[in-house]
């Protein structure tokens, strides 16, 4: 994360703010505390707390999962930032928790579980950016056809795509073998 | 509107209308009450002004589309207003938006559901070219999976373009329409898109593998034969 993205919150003892109202509900959990560039309080958080960390943050209030995405940042490594952000509407509050992950590793736990509308948001993460998420119920691509090889959101995607007409013309060769099948029975 | 009138009958000018002259058989024009034709000649003319579209509204087009059928551009003028919503009633299929490649399987079925003769329009540039969707996921231009009779340009089109290329298209209907076997695929008569090599996709300027240094293209998973 470049430094014009983020900045840590340091600020000095004297003039801590006040706690935010969800701090005590994520007591136990290790975490790092960001404010983004939009001001929107973010959480990066490892792996392997992830599912208990988006669990506490539901329990305080955080009823709304609005989009669970990723950024590649190819080639840093860690190279995807999958991304959360949640919504309360009774606070009127926003947060965004972060997690990276590594290239050749990308998966990490489902929160469908928790927030059901996460379904196809991580089905069209995973069509994308090729992250698995375990757990998940009905993990499918989304929005592009079964079968297709790549996921074009990562970086080294070509823009134009590779072989974008592969499925249809495995699918054409199929229906032109039916036509001939159907008149070799014909004759 | 070219040179269709309100009726949708074609001007003397243009050629149409003379049954009599196109038919084999001179009538007998001191008013005897019939006159002589050719059957075929008849039937198209019946055809052509009585296009019934498929329309296969797939983007924004979609909505120029639905004003080119209703009151205020009305296709009853020529005839075509009868838009089924079943493939098996139809004989003009209009492509009206961005056609992806996941969708490409249902359009062509659609169009081999569709009884001969029949006609097809690719309506805006998306169907046309791919239009400015340059993209993995667009087809480039319906006729790489259909033959296309009209291509109307447009992003999107005015119904009254739309309308305008219907004359054309309503001569090539009375003509007899282009050659095709059974299968739908025959001649076209005008096909921009034909004869580009395949691999040049895959060689794309924008693809930024040169930048990133990852030399070979991705490897491919499954291998087609």
């Amino acid at each position: 994360m470049t430094s014009n993205e983020t900045r840590e919150t340091s600020a000095p003892a004297d003039s801590a703010p006040a706690a935010p109202r969800w701090a005590a509900a994520l007591s136990g959990l290790e975490y790092k505390q960001l404010v983004g560039a939009d001001g929107m309080a973010t959480l990066e958080v490892a792996r392997e707390q992830l599912h208990a960390l988006l669990a506490a943050l539901k329990r305080a209030g955080f009823a709304q999962c609005t989009l669970v995405s990723a950024v590649d940042h190819y080639p840093k490594a860690p190279r995807f930032a999958l991304t959360h952000q949640l919504l309360s509407l009774e606070h009127n509050e926003r947060i965004r928790v972060r997690c990276w992950l590594r290239e050749g590793d990308e998966h990490a736990p489902s929160c469908a579980d928790l927030w059901p509308g996460a379904n196809w948001s991580e089905r069209e993460c995973f069509d994308m950016f090729g992250i698995r998420f375990d757990a998940h119920p009905d993990l499918r691509r989304l929005l592009l056809p079964q079968g297709y090889d790549h996921h074009p959101l990562r970086k080294e995607f070509p823009h134009a795509g590779i072989e974008p007409d592969r499925l249809y013309r495995q699918w054409d060769k199929q229906r032109r073998a039916g036509w001939n099948a159907e008149e070799g029975a014909t004759r | 509107m070219g040179s269709l009138d309100q009726s949708g009958l074609r001007t003397k000018s243009d050629g149409g209308l003379r049954p009599v002259s196109d038919g084999p058989m001179a009538a007998d024009a001191s008013g005897s009450g019939f006159f002589a034709t050719r059957a075929d000649w008849l039937v198209n003319w019946g055809r052509k002004n009585s296009l019934w579209p498929m329309p296969l509204g797939l983007s924004c087009c979609g909505i120029e589309l639905m004003a080119m059928i209703g009151p205020k551009f009305d296709l009853a003028r020529f005839g075509a207003e009868a838009a089924r919503f079943t493939p098996r009633q139809c004989d003009l299929l209009i492509v009206a938006g961005t056609l992806t490649w996941k969708m490409a399987t249902a359009a062509r079925t659609i169009y081999d559901q569709m009884p001969d003769p029949k006609w097809v329009i690719a309506m805006g540039v998306c169907s046309s070219s791919g239009g400015m969707y340059d993209s993995y996921a667009v087809v480039q231009g319906i006729d790489s999976i259909m033959p296309v009779d009209v291509y109307v340009p447009g992003c999107p089109p005015r119904p009254d373009a739309v309308i305008e290329r219907e004359a054309p298209l309503a001569k090539l209907v009375g003509a007899g329409g282009p050659e095709r076997d059974e299968r739908g695929t025959g001649k076209l008569i005008f096909q921009p898109n034909h004869g580009i090599a395949r691999g040049v996709l895959d060689k794309h300027p924008h693809d930024p593998k040169g930048k990133l240094g990852l030399g070979d293209p991705l490897p491919r998973k499954t291998e087609i034969k």
